[in-house]
């Protein structure tokens, strides 16, 4: 009976794969029938030629003649089919690819292209000189009705007539595009498969564009939206419990379920300790401390976290958290093209100010998205800008910050803007939306309900303003606008540089004239003698023969400082001294303040699905759109209205539709991130992935209820911070005992306090507080970092001292060595979480760096200042300045006989260096020296409890 | 079994010893990612990689891709798509053969140009790929591409991908070492050993070849050295003291050994990049004698140091772009050969004395080839970069020897034959190492992430012995 049914099945197998060739049909029955025969999985069947080029849900899976295009290829050359681990092997694929491209008769192939394909070709090639932005020779190949009507030369198009349309005759003859203009703007030549695409099509009569009607895609499902984070949250109700806070009602709950109950709440000076580096970065100061300790009335803390959240201090510290999430760095790139980003600051100034101001988050989030779009006044204001206006448009550099080496015409090509827009868009999809777009470039989502398509309507939305047809280098993103305050400081400054400068040229102008005049002979010599006679005549006197004869040969009458010095290699020696201070001046020279905007194109060029992410495969064109599982009967739809001319209004659509109040997304992965700062782990542990294949809430309903306070106390995200500081979950003790570590190891039910050591960041910004160095000055251009002969790189002293972190330059290339050992993360492009590795390298620059050596000395310096000679108290301000808390009797005594041991080595070493300074103050002071270096080093100083 | 608590309770009670991960890179408390000697996917035929990258884009047709079509049209001019090929802003030239002669070398007769007489010799150890080609003319992306497998800056190199894939065999040095060159850094700069998203741990670690191997490896000058043991004293007790009462804290421990394990580092790199321990005979064949090779044959005589010790991926650069031949073509390449040629012949021919060289794959090439038309004119005349075809060679580690493998165009512009993109070059690497490239994958954002990313990748098996 069984074999009889497998008999059966094989001839059936055989009628239908009759069409096929023998030996896809083998590669077919081993590989894919499984699925894909009579399951026909993905509506897809792959038992004969016919039911073959159906396609299935996903589209066409086959192109015949066009195996690079086609689907089936795509996913088997990429290991996406089929699942599991035995894939084809090469042998196989090459029968599959031979099938596609020769066997198979095409009727499709015959067809004629469609102008969608034409489009995206001439947009790759030649719009860019074509379109637009320029219309050289007065040509536009944008649509038909312009190609037809061509140009200077006449009409482009000839329907019909390939051989008659211009716009392939001069690609076919080589002149276009042509060979200097092209790569000025990183234009490569069609290929000959391009060239021949645009023959057929116009052999065809060059059909115009039909606007494809979207069909919904069929790996979207109704069954995916209702993954729970696809939905808008729905406040639930708090647990009845004793406690006033809802946090503490929600986690109190989960524990006591799992029989378990909070830790001890922490002592009061480890409590102050982690608010204060918390909120604000910054370890509390003697006073701090003194004033908390004093305070003795109820709602003591409640009033030390409304304290550290007015301080300017935590719009520094949290503005940090946010630009990682940006991915902001103060360099265009990586390696040689790592050039300074002049105005990049003023995105990180908005940050501070905004998180300062506790500006609403959707606000927040609209600015940086389409602050350019919100309004048009910065286009009127004739370049003085007031600080507003500067804010929401310095707030696009939220999108602005991922490497952008395409300064360089030659580092300019589609397939590195491409990258660009990758960049943004992860930036984008991981900080904001909390879903995993970076897959879709090149293929559906493997795990969430993302297609491929997706991803090219997000990116859709930001090609207004970043269109990779008509691309803006990094230079031609900034704009013309500054505080006026900003243009007179700029001028001010620059004024007596200007006279000084002018005063210099001058000079190098006579020291070059004999020169110049001698070029300038030689240059007439080369004339006809009646042309020489004419132009010698003086400029007043001239006829207008003589006049356009001057016009004519201007270069020949005049000679640049530069041409003479080519000339004439002599006179540079000669103008040496003048040029070295020219240079020096231009150094001292205040750049013309500007801003940098992400602004729009007005028309952006087509959109297309690009096949494996290839830049020029193109696939169906595409319209800016968001993810389909987001498309939710409760949410408005993305509304495309241009808010004034000039500007697509793709991205204020965009920011619209994400601050919806109850949009699935943004308020969750907001308050997750909240939590995961202050907690030191996500409610969803995967803070930048809620999807399928991130990790579920531990306390989905805590996550959903703060999403919903968020928003209904107007995206406060000071309200926030305030909620979960003041919750006793926030105020547990970090000490755990084995118990507690084996029911909750990973503290996900937060049954304590999680012991953490301090980022990059606060471990800087911390020992230059202990030390007494801190410069508080806030904002402005980033201070310089200094590197040494040994690559190492540290950060440049103010006057003051050192400013914090914050305020420092991040050049991709060169990290500061001591933060890049503490896990500061690259941004590649970005970072939604830091890692917390212990390596001996930590050790190696903490311990042997200059910089934990000289601010050691001058914190003991001051400490010697205040303690007035007492060893006691010398030791107890170190350990208040680096641990936030007095030194206990034993502490004291391991201190004073440590300092001590340390005092004897000096007397010795201070003799032999020819020291003028009283040595044995000396010796004490740098006994005191090694004392603070051992403690900035101890764990206790780098660790938070 | 013992847990990693257990393991750093150990480490408190001071049983360090070679049981300890490596004492540069280990991330101490790393207990999802480490160094630790991982399985292999299949038998490997190499432990370890010696990577000589040639900065700058050697010519192929100068060195290892002999063309008479080029002597025979020289001074022709090439085609639109050729011609096209030269950099914005400068005239492309006419075809210009090569100025230097070929030999057949070995018992395979293997083609090798006079620019590398050392190489010459030790032909029947190496296997040349005529057909390599990139996607980029630019020095700057086609580096990413062939360190990391996009020409975008953002992802891991190969060594990161190596240490997270093997770790390594010595806990006592990093998996993935640097070995740049003194007079600065290659062209991306540190970007070129970036473990990107993977975890810092298996970044490649520099090793200054002069003076101490790392930054900061040495306490301060200016504080007397027992002074130094003092304040490790003090800082001993503080931190004991303060771990004792947070117990069940791992990070602590991790802590704690950070700094023990700093403080003995110096002795271990150091021991391990002396080449004063070598033999005058091993020390003049490198060329350390010779003023034009000692720094190249330092690093390469150290290379072979730490490979001994178990290092997985040693890469070594040289001075910025020596092979950039855009002016004086002869010239140009006898100097970067004459730096290179002797150390890197000597490096293959000691590691198959040594019987190292079946365990250790070495890889020479740059980030790109050269056009076979000329840019600029007469005597200064060089060429300009060409990503379409190129060649590299490489040795050991399961290879065939005295093999060359795929053929470019009659002009030597264009990869023609059995065609070896980056993407196949970094999966036979990765092969040879025990690993298949689809497999060595790590997860981020919800992708498994690999070198070769999504794009078709195949084992070059012509190569293979």
């Amino acid at each position: 009976m069984r074999c009889l049914t497998s008999l059966l099945l094989l001839f059936a197998g055989a009628l239908a794969a009759a069409d096929l060739d023998p030996g896809v049909q083998t590669v077919f029955s081993a590989r894919c029938n499984s699925c894909h025969g009579a399951a026909a999985m993905g509506k897809l069947d792959l038992r004969s030629a016919e039911s073959a080029l159906k396609g299935g849900a996903s589209g066409l899976a086959i192109l015949p003649g066009e195996s690079a295009k086609s689907l089936l290829m795509d996913k088997v050359v990429t290991g996406q089919m089929p699942p599991g681990k035995v894939k084809l092997t090469a042998a196989e694929m090459d029968v599959v690819r031979n099938w596609i491209d020769k066997s198979l008769k095409s009727p499709v192939a015959a067809k004629i292209p469609a102008e969608h394909e034409i489009r995206g070709i001439l947009q790759a090639r030649c719009v860019a000189c074509h379109g637009a932005d320029q219309k050289k020779g007065g040509l536009d190949l944008r649509t038909n009705a312009s190609r037809l009507k061509g140009g200077k030369s006449g009409p482009a198009l000839v329907a019909g007539k390939p051989d008659e349309s211009l716009m392939l005759k001069r690609i076919v003859a080589g002149t276009m595009p042509p060979d200097k203009g092209a790569k000025e703007l990183a234009i490569e030549l069609p290929t000959d498969a391009e060239t021949q695409k645009i023959r057929a099509w116009i052999a065809g009569g060059a059909p115009d564009f039909v606007q494809i009607t979207a069909t919904p895609d069929a790996v979207v499902t109704d069954a995916d939206r209702k993954f729970w984070s696809f939905q808008p949250p729905v406040r639930p109700a708090v647990p009845s419990s004793s406690r006033s806070n809802p946090i503490d009602a929600f986690i109190g709950q989960k524990l006591k379920a799992k029989g378990m109950a909070y830790n001890k709440p922490a002592d009061p000076l480890t409590l102050l300790r982690r608010a204060h580096l918390d909120l604000t970065g910054l370890p509390p100061t003697k006073a701090d401390i003194d004033a908390y300790l004093a305070d003795k009335a109820p709602g003591a803390y409640a009033r030390l976290i409304d304290n550290l959240l007015a301080s300017p201090r935590y719009g520094e510290r949290w503005g940090q958290h946010w630009l990682d999430l940006a991915g902001y760095a103060d360099s265009e790139g990586f390696g040689q093209d790592d050039g300074v980003r002049r105005f990049a600051w003023r995105y990180r100034d908005y940050v501070v100010r905004s998180l300062n101001a506790d500006k609403p988050y959707d606000l927040f989030l609209k600015e940086q998205i389409a602050g350019d779009e919100m309004s048009d006044d910065w286009k009127k204001a004739k370049g003085v800008a007031t600080l507003e206006m500067l804010d929401r448009l310095a707030a696009t550099g939220f999108l602005r910050t991922t490497p952008d080496p395409t300064n360089s015409a030659e580092r300019g090509l589609i397939s590195e803007r491409m990258n660009i827009v990758a960049d943004e868009v992860e930036v984008l999809s991981s900080s904001v939306m909390g879903v995993t777009m970076g897959c879709a470039r090149c293929h559906n989502h493997k795990y969430d309900p993302i297609p491929q398509r997706d991803y090219y309507r997000l990116s859709a939305v930001l090609q207004g303003a970043y269109d990779p047809y008509e691309w803006k280098s990094p230079n031609k993103r900034e704009f013309d606008l500054a505080l006026a305050s900003e243009r007179e400081a700029a001028d001010q400054h620059n004024a007596p540089l200007k006279i000084e400068q002018d005063k210099l040229k001058e000079q190098i102008k006579t020291l070059l004239e004999p020169f110049r005049q001698k070029l300038l002979d030689e240059k007439l010599q080369a004339l006809p003698e009646a042309v020489r006679n004419d132009l010698k005549v003086k400029e007043a006197d001239r006829n207008e023969g003589q006049k356009y004869l001057a016009a004519k040969f201007k270069s020949t009458l005049e000679a640049s400082d530069q041409e003479v010095a080519k000339k004439f290699p002599e006179t540079v020696r000669l103008t040496r001294a003048q040029e070295t201070e020219l240079q020096a001046i231009r150094g001292k020279m205040k750049p013309k303040p500007h801003v940098r905007v992400l602004m729009d194109n007005e028309q952006p060029s087509q959109s297309y699905l690009l096949r494996r992410g290839d830049a020029v495969n193109f696939g169906d064109p595409v319209e800016p759109n968001i993810p389909m599982v987001l498309q939710n009967a409760a949410l408005k739809p993305l509304s495309i209205v241009p808010p004034f001319p000039g500007t697509s209004g793709r991205r204020l659509a965009l920011a619209n539709w994400l601050t919806q109040p109850n949009h699935p997304l943004t308020a969750r992965v907001a308050v997750n991130q909240l939590w995961m700062r202050h907690f030191g782990r996500g409610i969803v542990a995967s803070v930048s992935n809620f999807g399928r294949s991130g990790v579920a809430p531990s306390h989905p309903e805590l996550l959903d209820w703060l999403a919903t306070e968020f928003v209904q106390k107007g995206w406060s995200m000071k309200t926030m911070h305030r909620l979960m500081m003041t919750s006793e979950a926030y105020q547990q003790s970090s000490q755990v005992d084995a118990r507690v570590v084996a029911a909750d190891p990973d503290n996900a039910l937060v049954s304590r306090m999680t012991l953490r050591r301090m980022d990059a960041e606060t471990l800087y910004d911390s020992l230059i507080t202990a030390a007494g160095r801190l410069d508080l000055k806030p904002y402005g251009p980033a201070d310089d970092v200094a590197v040494s002969d040994d690559k190492e790189v540290t950060i440049k002293s103010t006057p003051a001292g050192y400013r914090r972190s914050i305020y420092t330059l991040r050049r991709r290339q060169t990290p500061v060595s001591l933060m890049d050992a503490f896990d500061q993360p690259a941004m590649t492009p970005n970072c939604t979480e830091r890692r917390q590795s212990n390596v001996a390298t930590q050790a190696l620059h903490m311990f042997n760096g200059s910089m934990t050596w000289e601010l050691s000395k001058y914190m003991a310096g001051r400490v010697i200042d205040e303690a007035d000679g007492d060893r006691e108290k010398e030791i107890d301000l170190v350990y208040l300045r680096a641990y936030g808390r007095s030194a206990s009797v034993p502490e004291k005594q391991l201190g004073r006989d440590a300092i001590a041991d340390f005092r004897k080595q000096w007397p010795a070493r201070l003799a032999t260096d020819g020291n003028e300074a009283p040595r044995s103050a000396t010796a004490n002071w740098l006994a005191l020296a090694n004392y603070c270096h051992a403690i900035l080093n101890s764990a206790e100083f780098s660790f938070i409890d | 079994m013992k847990t990693r608590r257990d393991f750093f309770r150990n480490v408190a009670d001071g049983l360090h010893g070679a049981a300890l991960a490596s004492l540069l890179g280990q991330d101490l408390l790393g207990a999802s990612y480490d160094l630790k000697p991982k399985r292999t996917h299949f038998a490997p035929k190499a432990k370890s990689v010696i990577q000589l990258f040639m900065n700058g884009g050697p010519s192929q047709v100068d060195l290892f891709d002999p063309k008479p079509m080029l002597t025979k049209l020289a001074g022709t001019a090439p085609s639109r798509e050729l011609s096209f090929a030269i950099s914005n802003g400068d005239t492309p030239g006419m075809l210009m053969p090569s100025p230097f002669n070929f030999k057949k070398c070995g018992k395979a007769g293997l083609d090798i140009s006079d620019a590398l007489p050392h190489l010459q010799t030790v032909a029947d150890d190496i296997t040349i790929i005529r057909s390599m080609y990139g996607e980029h003319a630019n020095h700057e992306p086609a580096l990413f591409l062939m360190h990391s497998g996009r020409t975008i800056a953002s992802r891991p190199a190969i060594g990161s991908w190596v240490s997270y894939g093997l770790g390594t065999e010595n806990q006592n040095l990093p998996a993935y070492v640097v070995l740049d060159d003194p007079k600065g850094l290659p062209i991306n700069g540190i970007s070129n050993w970036q473990s990107a998203w993977l975890p810092p741990i298996y970044q490649g670690t520099r090793f200054r070849t002069e003076g101490p191997p790392v930054l900061n490896l040495e306490p301060r000058a200016e504080i007397p050295a027992p002074l130094v043991e003092a304040e490790r004293g003090l800082l001993r007790k503080l931190d004991a003291a303060h771990r004792l009462a947070r117990p069940e804290q791992p990070e602590l421990d991790a802590r704690i050994s950070s700094y023990e394990l700093a403080a003995r580092m110096q002795l271990a790199a150091s021991d391990a990049l002396d080449v004063m321990k070598e033999s005058e005979a091993t020390r003049e064949a490198y060329g350390l004698n010779d003023p034009a090779t000692a720094s190249y044959g330092k690093r390469c005589l150290m290379a072979r140091r730490l490979i001994e010790r178990g290092v997985r991926f040693v890469q070594l650069y040289i001075e910025t772009q020596i092979f950039d031949s855009h002016g004086d073509l002869e010239g140009s390449l006898r100097y970067a050969c004459g730096k290179t040629d002797k150390p890197a012949a000597a490096l293959v021919r000691d590691l198959k004395e040594r019987g190292l060289l079946d365990s250790t794959l070495v890889v020479w090439g740059g980030e790109f080839g050269r056009l076979p038309i000329s840019q600029g004119a007469g005597k200064a005349a060089g060429r300009d970069h060409g990503p379409h075809g190129f060649s590299v060679w490489m040795a050991g580690g399961g290879l065939k020897r005295g093999y060359s493998h795929g053929q470019t165009d009659d002009l030597g512009f264009k990869s023609a034959e059995d065609r070896v993109s980056v993407h196949d070059f970094h999966a036979t690497i990765l092969n040879q190492l025990g690993m298949n490239h689809r497999d060595l994958v790590y997860g981020r954002n919800g992708l498994q992430e690999r070198l070769t990313d999504q794009f078709p990748a195949r084992v070059v098996s012509e190569i293979l012995a």
